[in-house]
């Protein structure tokens, strides 16, 4: 066969080729409307259920935190830190185990993600964490525009890793690690949590 | 409305411009669904997937390239992936009819040649077969096929001549009919 023949050829049946017929717009529309009020509905009815115990300890240690810091002369630093404000071990110690899990969580899925797609272990603990973060953006620790903005960007990524499917692809997983990556959203996270060696530090940004 | 002020709506739970997002992007979107799966249930399933996707992760969109050129990755990405799983399952029930034939009947009859370049399109290697149908089937441009495919342009331009290559040795036998 010549070469322009082949390439007439070509020419004249590729568009032959699975010809599609005129697109099924409505139905599909219809389809997918269904699709997300499904997903809707099943994220509201999961909601209770994630992460329960760990909503109930941060909201104690917040608790106490603002019960115990009621009276307690607030001394305001240059940066207006949230540290000082609660001023109470407990609460220190629910956000830091909150962040250190968060970090955890995190740098567990990139290293997961480099490699293959993560275990849907990874989207559950999410789940767990951003029923924590939403806690923590109702919580006094919202009030440092930093840890707020940070709070905030962890929100967006735990709900991407949470609603990760069991079959996720490579792209899915790459839109979340950019997302880590140009935000600076790991480097940000490790230098709000406390440094030290025990489960309560002083440094950070609590 | 430009695609900017578009996108804040539709991230703003807008309903009518999600629908005006999806209008302006669902024939193309079925149309390659269609021609890669060549079946209108899956191709639907497919496009309809690639939506339920684009609507929840737009907010991920950090506009850095053109929301299609996005649009149209993310439905690469599902269409191809809906593909794979799609082969897997219809393999199983290949090996089950072919277990079932009976055999010795008469051989089928010499297929036209349109039907045998698509059984040849449909035997090209996955990334040649994809590009071969972006390009010459739908006309994507290489850089919108690099793109979607998270390809370089010349790769996409390379696996095209290859795919070319392979139909035109799969359909030699014609070469009779057609050298004049």
């Amino acid at each position: 066969m010549t070469g322009d023949r082949f390439e007439r050829l070509l020419r004249d049946a590729a568009p032959d080729y699975h010809r599609p017929p005129e697109t099924p717009r409505e139905e599909m529309w219809r389809q997918i409307v269904e699709a997300r009020a499904r997903r809707r509905m099943l994220v509201q009815r999961r909601w209770p259920y994630w992460g329960l115990g760990i909503a109930a300890v941060l909201a104690l240690g917040i608790g106490i935190g603002r019960w115990s810091a009621r009276g307690q002369q607030r001394t305001e630093t240059a940066a207006g830190r949230v540290a000082n404000e609660p001023g109470t071990l407990a609460y220190r110690v629910a956000a830091a185990q909150y962040l250190s899990r968060t970090e955890a969580l995190l740098t567990g899925f990139r290293t997961e993600a480099r490699a293959g797609s993560p275990d849907a272990q990874v989207a559950a603990q999410a789940r767990d964490l951003l029923t924590t973060t939403r806690l923590m953006l109702d919580s006094p620790a919202a009030r440092d525009g930093r840890l707020k903005a940070l709070l905030e960007d962890l929100e967006l990524v735990l709900a991407q890793i949470a609603q990760l499917p069991a079959d996720s692809d490579k792209e899915d997983v790459q839109l979340i690690t950019r997302g880590l990556d140009e935000r600076s959203v790991l480097l940000r996270l490790r230098t709000a949590i406390p440094a030290g060696p025990g489960p309560v530090r002083m440094q950070g940004a609590l | 409305m430009d695609e900017r002020e578009l996108i804040a709506r539709v991230r703003a739970g807008d309903g009518a411009a999600e629908r005006a997002l999806y209008d302006a992007h669902v024939d193309r979107v079925y149309r390659l669904a269609y021609r890669l799966a060549g079946d209108d249930e899956l191709a639907r399933e497919l496009t309809q997937d690639t939506f339920v996707r684009v609507f929840e992760r737009l907010g991920s969109f950090r506009g850095e390239a053109r929301l299609s050129t996005w649009l149209h990755a993310v439905a690469t990405s599902v269409v191809l992936n809906g593909l794979r799983k799609a082969k897997r399952f219809r393999q199983r029930e290949t090996d089950l009819d072919e277990a079932n034939a009976i055999s010795g009947g008469p051989p089928p009859a010499e297929p036209d040649l349109k039907r045998r370049l698509a059984q040849a399109i449909d035997r090209l290697p996955r990334g040649y077969r994809t590009v071969f149908v972006m390009h010459d089937v739908e006309g994507y441009t290489h850089e919108e096929i690099g793109a979607a495919l998270g390809i370089e342009t010349g790769t996409s331009k390379a696996q095209l001549s290859r795919a070319r290559g392979k139909l035109r040795e799969a359909l030699a036998d014609f070469a009779g009919e057609w050298v004049s």
